[in-house]
């Protein structure tokens, strides 16, 4: 995988979920998705963008899960962000 | 008026926020620890840095809330805030800062700008790996923010008496507590 801009995000994860789950594919020489990393490194402050994904993805609403996540793929494509 | 039926007298982001507490509370709950949690960066450089955004995201609320939140940390100082937004390269701010504020221009421009170079050229002016980091997360959150509070075109009053008032009250009592 290629290196990202910042060693420190990429060679801290902190414990916890993220972190096993980073330490695991890399044991087994897998390639994963480096936004495990962006979510390891600062915990603080991205488990409150889970939580906030959660809540607008999966929480009450009128809109079912399906159409939500069409509305984030197509703004994800929008902003050219593959994964 | 606003796209939607929002609760009325709340300016800005305080509108759909309401409307929406279950969002509100992590939102908020990130801006304090972006912004005023445990950092190398002085909330009044980070406030300058969300500031900055909003600018260029033309967002008056928030570059109005911000600036003056950004102003209290600085001491009053309404010029230097000024003085970012119109051009940092000239602003009498650290080199670090202006290299940060350089990343988080380019982040609001969307993240594939960003280049190895830039990061280096943080990297050269001092700039922590964590502080880096922080930038781009403030820089992208702020860019959600401001497309939040104008896509549901909120109300957005023009007194800067306001915007003083109310930003002083942020600066001291935080983003803890949902509008």
């Amino acid at each position: 995988m290629k290196p990202m801009f910042l060693p420190e995000v990429e060679n801290s994860p902190q414990p916890g979920g993220r972190g096993d789950m980073i330490r695991q594919m890399r044991n087994s020489r897998k390639e994963y998705p480096q936004i495990w990393h962006l979510f390891a490194y600062r915990p603080k402050a991205t488990d409150l963008l889970g939580g906030f994904t959660q809540e607008i993805m999966r929480g009450e609403s009128p809109l079912s899960p399906g159409l939500r996540e069409l509305i984030a793929a197509y703004t994800s494509a929008g902003n050219h962000c593959p994964f | 008026m606003p796209h939607i039926t929002l609760p009325e007298g709340l300016p800005g982001i305080r509108g759909p926020m309401a409307f929406r507490p279950e969002t509100a509370k992590p939102l908020n709950e990130l801006a304090e620890v972006l912004l005023r949690g445990p950092s190398t960066l002085t909330p009044g450089e980070r406030e300058l840095i969300a500031t900055y955004v909003s600018s260029q995201n033309d967002c008056f609320f928030c570059q109005s809330i911000h600036g003056s939140v950004a102003a209290y940390h600085l001491g009053g100082n309404e010029q230097l805030v000024l003085d970012v937004k119109q051009n940092y390269q000239i602003a009498p701010v650290s080199a670090k800062l202006k290299a940060l504020l350089a990343i988080a221009g380019k982040v609001q421009k969307g993240g594939k700008h960003v280049k190895a170079a830039d990061i280096a050229k943080a990297r050269q002016e001092g700039a922590t790996d964590l502080e880096i980091h922080d930038t781009v997360l403030i820089a992208a959150a702020f860019s959600m923010y401001n497309r939040y509070v104008d896509g549901l075109a909120t109300w957005q009053p023009d007194d800067p008496a306001m915007y003083r008032a109310r930003g002083a009250l942020t600066a001291q009592e935080g983003y803890g507590k949902t509008a």
